[in-house]
């Protein structure tokens, strides 16, 4: 059973995380909508660092509203921008944002 | 750069303001093929021995100056090695070994008539 299913609304959080990660700045702290579970993957935050003994976490493809991730550009109101992100950087939204 | 949404590396660069994108189609280089293809073989599931990611923080810690300064594949190619210096998989000296004895014999070939 996973966190969240398709049509949940989430938010990023910024977890403040030295090292690599894989969620740009661009997308933390927006709320977007689960479009399509992925499946399980080692968490590339420990990989970065040679861990490869797990745990697997939930990745999850995530749409944003494109013209509220750039209040400053003119972007057609229906533009969504879909990038994958791991569970553990995820939380049930808050907001009321349109869903896309 | 630390805010409230944590840090921006300087690679994490989406919605910067970067001008023109140069729409011009670069070449795939054989050494680029070849980086690729070792970076390949490392990272397999049956040897895991530097993953994708590892390459990634590896360039990541290059510093902006050096980041910026070197080709998409040439990151690839200082991470890489970096990375297995620092797991002790080659040592410092075995790769510069290596690139002497590689150098040498690609100097003898363009000296043949």
């Amino acid at each position: 059973m996973t966190r969240f299913a398709v049509g949940d609304r989430v938010q990023v959080l910024a977890l403040r995380k030295e090292g690599h990660v894989r969620i740009p700045y661009y997308v933390r702290n927006h709320a977007g909508c689960v479009t399509e579970y992925c499946g399980t993957y080692l968490n590339p935050e420990d990989l970065a660092v040679g861990k490869t003994s797990g745990p697997a976490v939930d990745l999850y493809r995530v749409a944003f509203v494109q013209r509220l991730l750039w209040p400053d550009d003119v972007i057609p109101a229906q533009d969504t921008l879909v990038i994958e992100i791991y569970d553990h950087w995820l939380t049930p939204a808050q907001d009321t944002d349109h869903a896309p | 750069m630390q805010d409230d949404k944590g840090s921006k590396g300087y690679h994490d660069v989406g919605g910067d303001p970067a001008g023109e994108i140069p729409k011009v189609e670069l070449p795939w280089l054989h050494w680029e093929k070849q980086v690729e293809a070792i970076r390949g073989l490392l990272g397999d599931g049956t040897r895991r021995i530097v993953s994708l990611d590892e390459v990634r923080r590896g360039f990541e810690s290059f510093g902006i100056d050096k980041y910026n300064s070197l080709s998409f594949y040439r990151r690839r190619l200082e991470a890489m090695t970096d990375i297995l210096i620092e797991k002790g998989i080659v040592t410092q000296a075995e790769l510069d070994s290596a690139i002497k004895a590689g150098t040498t014999r690609w100097s003898d070939l363009d000296e043949t008539p």
